[in-house]
């Protein structure tokens, strides 16, 4: 009987949250196409990407993606998810300026999505259904960071590489990637969600996604209605949350 | 097109739906199968992967006679020849692809690791050059006086009222700048987790298709 009244509540709360965050989305979204005006405040790595895109179109150099090494089936996906969005961005430009990316996966379910979207942005270019190969690496399997890490390393050294963009799950091994890059004047950009990474590579690159700002790659790169709306409900969410940490530390400290 | 549109949005989201249904009630079967259909496509997920190491690197030997890519299909080659010796055993003494783990892969990757401390000193010296401010030079400080204190307090070389001292800024650092800090971020975290999710299961973000 208590299981089923924990069970219930779990799932009444779980449920409660998300009709709640989805209902917030709809409304936002909703008055977004109605023409309200939403203010971005400038983060400084998604403008440095665009950046980037031109930089490769006047050098004809090639801007090496890392997809990082969360598979898309495991707790750490929606950090791959927000990392799709950004190679969507920067598939269908690189494709149209004749500079497609190289793209490196250390997970295999990461591969055919990149491969699925390399794909669709070159047939968009050139109606061509096969995708050129080589533009889609795998490196190593997830449990093996270092190899994975070594492996672009080896990739950026041999390619004509002006730019590197690493955004997904990566861990320490973002130090190797990251000075291999520096090594050899690889402008970078570096997104994660991984406490260790974003310390290691705050200090290695100026351009550093941090945490959250990486669920936000879609609504500054592409800025639908719909992932601006989701940018706002997690600005929101944030506020509750850190008003519900503010407010109960204020009462612990005035109940003693 | 409308069948290539809607088809693998239904399945995502049922599947997501059904996934969440079994994490908060205890449906054991029904986990268990969603487990085991997510280890499968896993599986030939990466055996994809392992073609497609094999094929760009095979291609790159013969276009570009690039050595590294020679040695890197010869050994893809050699374990596989061991795993066919092994004869699918994974347990038995003479188990020739766990020595190549244990004697060739794990040491590789743990001498990597191990040089992450001088990719971060080298990283930090770069950062101080590269922007010589205050941030740079309260990371100085910080890192300095971190170590200091950790190696001094090793030692036991200071007085004790010292060392207290430097017990405390450990514990400042550690214990609450640093901790509330990475707090901060994993909520962040969490909740573009939550935001993304949702979007998934209501089929506003489909990483699966355009």
């Amino acid at each position: 009987m208590d299981l089923i009244r924990v069970v219930g509540v779990e799932l009444i709360t779980t449920a409660g949250v998300m009709v709640l965050t989805a209902l917030l989305m709809l409304v936002l979204s909703w008055r977004i196409r109605a023409g309200r005006q939403i203010h971005l405040r400038p983060l400084k790595p998604f403008s440095a990407l665009e950046g980037r895109l031109g930089q490769a179109t006047e050098d004809a150099s090639q801007m090496h993606i890392s997809m990082g090494r969360a598979s898309l089936t495991s707790k750490a996906s929606a950090t791959s998810v927000a990392a799709i969005a950004v190679l969507d961005r920067l598939a269908k430009d690189g494709t149209a300026n004749g500079t497609p990316p190289v793209v490196t996966v250390g997970e295999g379910t990461l591969l055919l999505v990149s491969q699925e979207r390399l794909r669709r942005a070159h047939q968009d270019v050139t109606r061509a259904t096969r995708l050129p190969s080589g533009q889609a690496h795998f490196i190593a399997h997830e449990t093996m960071p270092f190899t994975y890490a070594g492996g672009v390393a080896s990739l950026m050294q041999q390619e004509r590489v002006a730019s590197a963009v690493m955004v997904g799950r990566f861990g320490p091994e973002i130090a190797v990637i990251s000075d291999a890059a520096t090594r050899k004047g690889i402008d970078q950009v570096i997104g994660t969600d991984n406490p260790t990474a974003m310390a290691l590579s705050s200090v290695a690159s100026d351009n550093t996604v941090l945490g959250e700002e990486l669920f936000a790659a879609g609504a500054y790169l592409e800025g639908k209605p719909d992932q601006l709306a989701a940018l706002l409900t997690q600005d929101i969410l944030r506020y509750a949350v850190a008003a519900v940490i503010l407010g109960a530390a204020i009462f612990r400290l005035i109940a003693g | 097109m409308i069948l290539k549109r809607y088809l693998p949005l239904s399945i995502a989201i049922s599947f997501g739906l059904l996934t969440l249904i079994g994490l908060l009630a205890p449906l054991a079967p029904i986990s268990s199968l969603l487990l085991n259909w997510a280890g499968l496509l896993l599986a030939v997920a990466l055996i994809l992967g392992v073609l497609n190491l094999f094929s760009v690197h095979l291609k790159r030997l013969f276009s570009g006679r690039d050595v590294y890519s020679g040695i890197l299909v010869l050994s893809m080659l050699a374990v596989f020849a061991l795993a066919l010796l092994d004869g699918g055993s994974s347990t038995s003494a003479g188990d020739g692809v766990r020595t190549a783990f244990t004697w060739i892969i794990f040491p590789l990757e743990a001498a990597l690791a191990s040089l992450l401390a001088f990719f971060l000193l080298f990283a930090g010296f770069r950062l101080v050059r590269r922007q010589p401010g205050r941030w740079s030079l309260l990371f100085l400080l910080t890192a300095a006086l971190m170590l200091a204190s950790s190696a001094l307090a090793f030692s036991q070389l200071l007085p004790d009222q010292v060392s207290v001292l430097l017990d405390q800024f450990q514990h400042v650092v550690n214990d609450i700048i640093v901790v509330s800090g990475m707090r901060g971020i994993l909520i962040g975290v969490a909740l573009g987790t939550v935001v993304l999710s949702i979007r998934v299961l209501v089929g506003l973000d489909r990483p699966y298709s355009q």
